[in-house]
């Protein structure tokens, strides 16, 4: 199908919208369920599948039409009443529509394949055979609640589903369970070529651009006014004053410009709502999901970014941690088990938890398997704190589960997510407590292109290393490092601080001047602490930072560069990259 | 600027230009549609643990890009940057880059016709690889360069792999 330019746009604004649609009839499936017989919901579910399918058929995509037919046939049968919402039923149509969301993921990348419709087609259709025909069953699914329970649990009765369970699966070709909530992860978070802005944003933006114009009117003004003077003074007074309001200006601009690209943390929550459903079914355990700070908003590379390693973390606190309803009703604890996802701001940084009821960690359990594993020897254990110990689960290989099941438990994941939280420069942290549940806490930075910097030098090499990692900075006279292990280290207080001196770590040639006095600058990622030594400190300043391109992009040791005021390139140092560079054996003598 | 062996008499007539450079006694030529733009000598910030032929990074009007010394690449002797020195500044694999070299020329025409290709040995040290042909141009023999091949395919993928 050769496309024109009207076809074109036909087309972007069908995608945009279709999408649009979807994500919405996503959550109101889901609402419905808690409250299946609100009418409003299931009649704008209809709507919107209806629109799809429309748009669907004027634009001649046949897969895509017949499943949204299909669906929406269900769905007319349900808003008239014939038959109550009930859980298969539920199944049945979000499985549905993950494959129109398949579909139209297909159309937007531009390869239309056959997918296979034909399963979902008649299981659609016969969602409602058994209440045709079989009284029986339809008996069992009309009395089947999914009433909301006082708390609003989104899992049903375990007991009374099985049997209507067992019913469809003699009936239809049934796809595996764990099938469903990949299609429906994989799609992604955001549409990567287009952000929604709220136009008051765009209009504060003008006005500062504005504001901007007319200091530049200003400073061309300044510049031809002082072409003939003599009298330096008031152009400098003039000209302090000007520097003091573009200061400002920029200032605003780059928050506003900043406040454009943040996206609202919900974006990625709501897809747990359907996870926790399906995985709480799965595992057959009854888990209530809260959600708080839905609004807090973060960069959209980061929220693209967060989603894989949150999917793991709540994955983690359903398999491994919540206990089935019989454990938690022996120990004393409500049926439902509760996870709570929340987001905060805190100064510059998100903070997002994801907390849990169930049984907590346990610390000897923890140490007895890094021991099997040889991740840690008896003597590194026994001199660990708890907070160590429970370090050990985010190393590579690390799983305390006996069966690999299909979720988890292969001891890839939680490792994977620490590095994935450590690219967004951010930190993991896990608090646990036994019996009561555990807690994991993710903080990340807001903004990923704009740092505070210290300012160093380095021989006579200009370095910035971020704030954010910068614990503190010393002013030492060389003869106080001593050596352990063949390493400089520095007493500190009461612990050793390991010691790395930029200079040789980046082969700068030395100057000969010996020096009275060093610089060391305490950087530290989580527990983890390393003494940067350098020439001299030259302050604190707000940099911009910029790519090194494709082909330097992994230098070890440095993050990126940044322009200073003189035009020259200094280059930003990656104190994690620094820390965890394979140097873990540092931390090990020091200690 | 591959040269391809089925051309037409049109084509083998068609002309394209050249920038012509000089390092050390060789003289190159690159398709000066590749080039973004010749500047002088600015400060070069060292990155380190980079392997020798990388001099490091500029600001190019707000754009950080690598310097690449040609001299180290095709592994010639050291020189001393002089007065006539310039960083050719070309789009390489949708990364800008700039070359340093030690004198730029003038920018010829040739006909397709006359790109010869290149000799089994041209210069000791070059990458046979980016060599694309030679020129016979007023007496001058010169060397037609594909920068766009100076870098192998792993060498592209991670600078560092030389280092570790």
């Amino acid at each position: 199908m050769s496309m024109n330019c009207e076809d074109q746009e036909l087309l972007e604004g069908f995608l945009t919208e279709a999408t649009e649609l979807l994500e919405k009839v996503g959550d109101d499936l889901l609402a419905l369920e808690k409250t299946p017989s609100d009418m409003e919901l299931l009649n704008r579910i209809f709507r919107s599948v209806h629109t799809v399918k429309g748009a669907a058929s004027f634009l001649e995509f046949e897969l895509l039409v017949k499943v949204t037919h299909k669906t929406e046939d269900v769905l007319n049968r349900l808003r008239k009443g014939e038959v109550a919402v009930n859980n298969r039923i539920m199944d049945v149509i979000l499985e549905a529509l993950d494959l129109v969301r398949l579909l139209v993921d297909d159309i937007r990348k531009d390869t239309i394949i056959e997918r296979p419709v034909d399963g979902i087609i008649i299981r659609l259709e016969s969602a409602f055979a058994e209440h045709d025909h079989d009284s029986a069953v339809a008996e069992v699914t009309e009395e089947m609640p999914s009433p909301p329970s006082p708390d609003g649990s989104g899992a049903p009765p375990t007991e009374v589903s099985r049997p209507v369970a067992d019913v469809t699966k003699d009936n239809a070709p049934q796809e595996t369970p764990a099938a469903v909530p990949q299609t429906a992860i994989n799609l992604e978070v955001t549409d990567k070529s287009t952000i929604r802005i709220d136009v008051k944003r765009v209009d504060d933006l003008m006005n500062q651009v504005g504001e901007l114009v007319l200091e530049r009117n200003r400073m061309s003004h300044l510049n031809s006014d002082c072409l003939g003077q003599t009298n330096m003074d008031i152009f400098a007074d003039e000209f302090a004053k000007l520097v003091k309001r573009i200061s400002f200006i920029t200032s605003e601009l780059q928050m506003q410009v900043l406040k454009m690209r943040l996206v609202p943390v919900g974006n990625v929550f709501r897809k747990f709502p359907r996870i926790v459903r399906n995985m709480a079914r799965d595992l057959d355990k009854q888990v209530e999901l809260k959600i708080f700070g839905e609004d807090t908003e973060l960069d959209r590379s980061v929220v693209d970014e967060i989603g894989d390693p949150l999917i793991h973390l709540v994955r983690n606190a359903l398999d491994h941690a919540l206990e089935s309803a019989d454990e938690r009703l022996a120990a004393g604890k409500p049926r439902v088990g509760c996870v709570t996802l929340s987001a905060t701001h805190e100064g510059n940084n998100i903070i997002i938890s994801i907390k849990d009821d169930g049984r907590g960690m346990n610390p000897e359990k923890i140490a007895g398997k890094a021991l099997e594993k040889g991740i840690a020897t008896e003597e590194q254990l026994a001199v660990m704190s708890q907070k160590e110990i429970f370090d050990l689960i985010f190393l590579p290989g690390f799983s305390t589960k006996e069966k690999v099941s299909d979720l988890s438990g292969r001891g890839v994941g939680m490792d994977v997510v620490r590095t994935n939280v450590r690219k967004l420069n951010g930190i993991i942290e896990v608090k646990s407590e036994i019996g009561k549940g555990s807690e994991f806490i993710l903080k990340l930075p807001l903004t990923l292109a704009i740092i505070q910097s210290l300012m160093v030098e380095i021989e006579d090499e200009t370095y910035s290393i971020p704030l954010s990692a910068v614990i503190e900075t010393l002013r030492v006279k060389e003869a106080d490092f001593s050596s352990v292990g063949g390493r400089e280290v520095l007493r500190l207080r009461k612990s050793a601080l390991p010691l790395m001196r930029l200079q040789q770590r980046f082969g700068i040639s030395q100057q000969e001047n010996a020096r009275d006095y060093l610089y060391v600058v305490v950087v530290g990622i989580a527990e983890k602490r390393l003494g940067l030594v350098v020439t001299r400190l030259l302050g604190q300043q707000e940099v911009a930072i910029k790519s090194l391109g494709n082909y330097l992009a992994d230098v070890p040791g440095i993050a990126g560069s940044t322009i200073l005021g003189d035009g020259k390139v200094a280059l930003i140092v990656d104190p994690a990259k620094l820390i965890h560079g394979g140097d873990e054996e540092i931390f090990r003598q020091a200690s | 600027m591959a040269i391809s062996t089925n051309n037409s008499i049109e084509l083998k007539e068609e002309r394209i230009q050249l920038v012509s450079f000089k390092i050390g006694n060789e003289e190159h030529g690159i398709d000066v549609l590749k080039v973004r733009e010749i500047i002088r000598m600015s400060n070069i910030t060292r990155v380190p643990n980079t392997p020798l032929y990388i001099e490091g990074v500029i600001n190019l009007r707000g754009k950080v890009i690598p310097i690449i010394s040609l001299r180290m690449r095709f592994n010639l002797p050291d020189a001393e940057n002089d007065s006539r020195t310039r960083i050719i500044v070309m789009d390489i694999d949708n990364e800008l880059m700039g070359f340093v070299v030690d004198s730029v020329a003038e920018v010829i025409r040739i006909a397709i016709s006359e790109i010869q290709p290149p000799p089994p040995i041209v210069v000791v040290g070059i990458d046979q690889e980016c060599i694309s042909g030679v020129i016979n141009h007023a007496d001058r023999l010169l060397v037609l360069l594909d920068l766009e091949k100076i870098f192998s395919a792993e060498e592209r993928k991670s600078f560092n792999d030389m280092i570790q």
